[in-house]
């Protein structure tokens, strides 16, 4: 295989993993591949991490990765805590943390950071981090857009399942449009593998509360992947195959099993 | 690293990853170690694919790896295979014995009559294989199901059987079911995979006449496989629709504060305790 095409496959294998898993599915890889191609693994879980906004634990606190929060080539920063660090990408842990003071990042911004964590407090039981990353215009050092990224999850391999939210948005200061996507992923794999996944486009003109806009959208999104496992369930599922056959009692196998033909062809009168 | 760790971690890797993505990842872990081919083809369960049997007035039957010859695919109906083999190919591809043929004439015929009073439609096949002894068996029963939209059901019934003596015969069954479900609604939503179980049971058979003994076999592989299905139906309703669910409102719940969901993973945790 040459070097490329092998590239694009531990690309697609990883990229298709749950949030909660690189760490086994690196090993797994490894295990198949050889400690030889470890760079080419973790320069794709980089790619991953950053592609979506993992969290990384800075010394205690939690902070989403993006192409937004970049700082040079590998360093990362956090507009909160004033910090740049690097990243142990396969361990989700920041290193080398030096003092930074992000360009743009506004008293009303860091505002905006605290009402969402509050609204966060009673709509995301899982574990919550968010982030509000101010995009500058280069001349001017002063942000003309927000990204806005929530992500809240729950793992518990013990019990063979892990779940992920993410909901990230991009506020055009000036146009007040508000656009972004909402993706969701359960995986249950006790005896299996069951993969439950849902996202959703956003966006939004004229939005002058960014805070209530964003609350409104995630809960009517709820709302609807509720109704949808029970359409689901009532539709699709009971359509496919019957709890009891239709004579409502179970079959009584052997010779006369023909029975049910003959009594059917009769019935319809064949 | 031995080619055991290799395929073990293969078969890891495949469910953690996307299960509708089953055949693309099963590929690409082939083109990373070829060796692995074999084993992983023989031991994952892909979805059914359906042909028809044009000596059967093109009646459909179900395509897998245990009814496969080269390209092609050994209908139940004609017992011939499909698109058809050269008589030099067709001289080394495999086929029941004449006796056991004969039982998997009836196992179709009655795990037909089962899938219309279950699935009222879709397709079911039968495929049986001789064993070292002659009095044992192995064979597959399928079903599959799909509906106007993209949603899915596949099951698939491997089994073995193996005459213990003395009468006594045991049944050996792995049954995997992928359930693929789309919903057309506005947002998207996908809800996917597949889950095994093995079930073993031992039955007596009283009689050493060839025609009661295909009698026996079909009703206690039939009693097993609709007890089987019907366990596995209220298993995958369960993880679909409650698990699933729950754990994605453990994540987002608008109704509910942080401090009562940590109370119930507290509970969780007092419960896994408790379980030890």
């Amino acid at each position: 295989m040459s070097e490329s095409n092998f590239e694009e496959v531990i690309h697609e294998i990883i990229f298709d993993s749950p949030a909660g898993e690189i760490k086994e599915v690196y090993d797994s890889l490894i295990t198949i591949v050889g400690e030889n191609s470890k760079d080419t693994l973790l320069n794709v879980i980089e790619q991953y991490n950053v592609k979506n906004n993992i969290p990384i634990d800075v010394d205690g606190n939690k902070v989403l990765l993006s192409e937004n929060n970049k700082d040079g080539a590998s360093r990362y920063f956090d507009p909160i805590i004033g910090v740049s660090f690097t990243v142990d990408h396969l361990n989700r842990k920041g290193l080398d943390v030096e003092t930074h003071q992000a360009k743009g990042f506004t008293d009303d911004h860091k505002k905006l950071y605290q009402s969402i964590l509050d609204y966060t407090v009673n709509a995301y039981p899982g574990n919550v981090t968010i982030a509000v990353y101010p995009i500058t215009e280069e001349s001017t050092e002063e942000a003309t857009k927000l990204e806005i990224i929530i992500s809240s999850t729950k793992y518990n391999p013990g019990n063979f399942w892990n779940g992920d939210w993410r909901s990230k948005y991009i506020y055009d200061i000036a146009s007040k449009q508000l656009t972004g996507n909402i993706d969701v992923q359960i995986h249950y794999y006790e005896d299996g593998n069951v993969s439950f996944k849902s996202n959703k486009k956003i966006e939004e003109n004229s939005v002058n509360d960014v805070l209530n806009t964003i609350s409104t959208i995630e809960k009517g999104f709820e709302n609807s992947l509720d109704v949808s496992f029970t359409e689901l369930n009532e539709k699709q599922f009971k359509s496919l195959r019957r709890r009891l056959p239709i004579t409502r009692s179970k079959i009584n196998w052997g010779k006369a099993i023909g029975n049910y033909r003959l009594g059917k062809d009769a019935a319809e009168g064949a | 690293m031995s080619s055991d760790d290799k395929y073990d971690s293969a078969l890891d890797l495949l469910r953690r990853l996307d299960p509708t993505k089953l055949k693309t990842n099963l590929q690409n872990l082939i083109s990373l170690e070829p060796s692995m081919a074999e084993d992983l083809l023989s031991s994952i369960d892909l979805p059914l694919t359906i042909k028809q049997d044009p000596k059967a007035s093109n009646r459909e039957f179900l395509c897998c790896d245990y009814n496969r010859d080269m390209d092609s695919h050994r209908s139940p109906w004609s017992n011939d295979y499909y698109p058809q083999l050269t008589a030099d190919d067709l001289a080394e591809s495999p086929f029941p014995s004449e006796k056991l043929r004969e039982l998997e004439i009836i196992c179709n015929d009655s795990f037909d009559v089962y899938r219309d009073l279950y699935y009222e439609g879709g397709v079911s096949s039968v495929y049986l294989w001789d064993l070292d002894e002659e009095s044992d068996f192995a064979g597959v029963v399928l079903f599959k199901k799909s509906n106007s939209s993209s949603s899915n059901w596949d099951s698939i019934h491997v089994i073995e059987v193996t005459n213990s003596g003395n009468g006594d015969y045991n049944y050996k069954v792995t049954t995997t079911i992928i359930l693929q479900l789309d919903s057309n609604a506005t947002s998207e939503l996908k809800l996917s995979g597949n889950l095994t179980r093995q079930t073993e049971r031992d039955f007596r058979v009283d009689t050493n006449k060839e025609d009661q003994l295909r009698i026996a076999h079909i009703t206690n592989l039939g009693t097993l496989i609709e007890d089987i299905e019907s366990q596995m139906r209220d298993m995958l309703e369960t993880v679909y629709f409650e698990k699933t669910r729950d754990i994605f409102h453990q994540n987002k719940n608008s109704l509910i504060s942080r401090n009562e969901s940590e109370k119930s993973a507290q509970a969780e945790i007092v419960k896994g305790l408790q379980n030890l």
